[in-house]
């Protein structure tokens, strides 16, 4: 929408805009600066000046260490479990008649309805037994039961635009079931593929509820930080929530910089 | 089915739906039917008791041998003898009374509920549903100018700025917060850092289909700018409005994070630390299960209300976007 320049709306919303952010940023601004500071006690008052101390702590803390790489290992096992069911569970779902599509997908979703730590608990008790210890693999099979949902959906959506016309028009000219597979239906999926890995990752990285439920004696880079920042302020934790911002920073900007629109769907209705 | 079977062939068929039998087995209704078989089981409170009297008595059992051997006087030997023996007889009784405990079936669990505890999930509740209306009052400009006013590289800038705080977790977007703000038990401002951006994700969604042109037309036709938004923009929006007010509710009635964290031990537990406690500390499976299953109904509930207030249909859920 073109305006004026002294738009009063839209010094409002600008204005709205930035306090919003600020808002958003402020505590992570201060995280930052509480990683880099000098001082041994975790405060950014006074400031002693600039030091990558924490950083040095934190890549010699053995426990976070070891959190950091289960956490990678069970956000792997996570992307490479709910991919394919997710997938399988959207192809299904395109192919059924609606009644029965409705009541296979309200199944499906279900964990994205269901608190994490309900997610967790029964999935723990039913694999391992309450009494047993938990661990990597129920944490995986609990993380999974909800980001596959959240890939299914992703295909579900993007299936809902895909033109069957390509697809008849590929039978019959003689093409076989599997190559229309290879050559018209997966690579219209795979877009919605790349997009749903990082998003996989991040669900299972960054989850805490359901791991905690899950996961027994042992630990992720999340429950790890959790439990020390119970015990209060943390400059090392500070520095984990740095480090994985930076990283955060850098996938966004690669992805602003790679997106492209997705095509306008058939029209319904 | 015939369509799957026309579609995909016989043996891709059977392994989609192998696929999805194992999914909906292994990681929806079994776990959830286990959780309620556990939720409906109990344990003889007589054992309980008796246990717990058991590891009462045999420490003061020890304290007194302790007391025993260091005593100075032979008179005071002689009063903490009798003592003794008296502890070792009601140690025998209580320890015959710890027999094997038997599971039971019924809603003995589920009873607790109603003191303290029930307290802690009403209390829970109510917090997250106000977390959820603030989310809604301050996300949906955010939403709004996201999606509809700034267009090209600011809105992808916007965008960015957004998903970036999203990104890294609740646990360390506390963490964030905690290093500026050291409330104790304030929880409604944490929870609204750390869960109202699941309110603008879906508005965004909704949004972005938004004809600009409807705008425009109605701003010639002299409608103002609440008129604007109250007959065009929120209807539009309404399907993103509902999956974000379910979101942000159950991330935050389900919340570990924020009670365990932003109060540093220090405030009142969330309906999960008291969950986490029956099950962690006491062993109280039977009990911690029927209190997930109390908080799954309650929140199902609030979602269900949720769709129903701003009139959203089940299919809508994937069809716009979760």
């Amino acid at each position: 929408m073109a305006r004026k320049p002294r738009d009063p709306a839209r010094f409002l919303s600008n204005l709205y805009m930035s306090l919003f952010l600020i808002w958003l940023f402020i505590p992570l601004v201060g995280m930052t600066v509480t990683a880099f500071d000098a001082s041994t006690l975790p405060s950014a008052t006074p400031w002693k000046g600039v030091s990558p101390q924490w950083f040095s702590t934190l890549a010699g803390d053995a426990r976070l260490m070891r959190g950091l790489a289960q956490s990678l290992l069970v956000a792997l096992a996570v992307v490479a479990l709910s991919l394919p069911l997710g997938l399988a569970g959207a192809m299904v779902l395109h192919r059924l008649a609606a009644r029965a599509s409705g009541v296979l997908l309200a199944l499906l979703v279900s964990p994205i309805l269901i608190p994490g730590l309900v997610v967790g608990l029964s999935t723990r008790l039913f694999w391992h037994g309450f009494a047993g210890p938990g661990g990597l693999w129920p944490t995986v099979l609990a993380q999974t039961s909800t980001v596959a949902a959240y890939v299914l959906v992703m295909f579900t959506l993007r299936l809902a635009r895909f033109d069957p016309a390509l697809e008849e028009a590929a039978f019959d000219l003689g093409a076989s079931r599997a190559l229309v597979m290879r050559r018209i239906l997966l690579p219209f999926l795979a877009p919605t593929a790349a997009a749903a890995v990082p998003i996989a990752f991040l669900l299972s990285f960054a989850d805490y509820t359901t791991t905690v439920f899950a996961i027994g004696g042992d630990t992720t880079l999340m429950t790890e930080a959790g439990a020390r920042l119970r015990a209060g302020p943390s400059p090392v934790i500070d520095a984990v929530g740095v480090v994985v911002l930076a990283l955060g920073v850098i996938a966004a900007g690669v992805w602003v910089l790679v997106r492209r629109p997705e095509p306008a769907p058939p029209r319904r209705r | 089915m015939a369509e799957l079977l026309r579609a995909y062939g016989l043996r891709l068929t059977a392994l989609l739906w192998l696929a999805v039998a194992l999914w909906i087995i292994g990681l929806v209704i079994a776990p959830l039917a286990t959780l309620v078989a556990r939720s409906l089981t109990s344990v003889d409170p007589q054992s309980i008791v008796a246990t717990i009297e058991v590891d009462r008595l045999s420490g003061e059992l020890a304290a007194a041998r302790w007391d025993f051997d260091h005593a100075t006087t032979p008179e005071r030997r002689v009063e903490i003898d009798r003592r003794i023996r008296l502890l070792a007889d009601r140690l025998r009784r209580a320890d015959a009374r710890e027999t094997a405990p038997q599971p039971t079936w019924g809603i003995a669990n589920y009873t607790s509920l109603s003191g303290l505890p029930g307290g802690v999930l009403l209390r829970t509740l109510g917090q997250a549903l106000a977390v959820t209306a603030i989310a809604l009052l301050v996300g949906y400009p955010v939403a709004w100018l996201a999606a509809v006013v700034l267009t090209g590289r600011r809105a992808a800038l916007l965008l960015g700025a957004l998903i970036v705080p999203w990104a890294i977790g609740d646990v360390l977007r506390l963490c964030a917060w905690a290093t500026l703000f050291d409330p104790p038990g304030a929880g409604i401002p944490a929870m609204v850092y750390g869960y109202g951006l699941a309110m603008v994700f879906p508005i965004w969604a909704a949004l972005t289909t938004l004809d600009r042109h409807q705008i425009e037309a109605a701003r010639d036709l002299g409608a103002s700018a609440l008129r604007i938004h109250t007959r065009i923009v929120l209807p539009h929006a309404r399907p993103g409005l509902a999956v974000g007010a379910i979101m942000t509710f159950l991330l935050c009635a389900g919340s570990y994070a924020v009670p365990q964290i932003t109060p540093r031990g220090r405030g009142g537990d969330g309906f999960g630390q008291q969950v986490a406690r029956r099950i962690f500390d006491t062993a109280d499976w039977g009990v911690g299960a029927a209190y997930a299953l109390a908080l799954m109904a309650a929140c199902l509930l609030v979602a269900y209300a949720l769709m129903r207030a701003f009139r959203l249909r089940w299919r809508d859920l994937a069809r716009r976007g979760g």
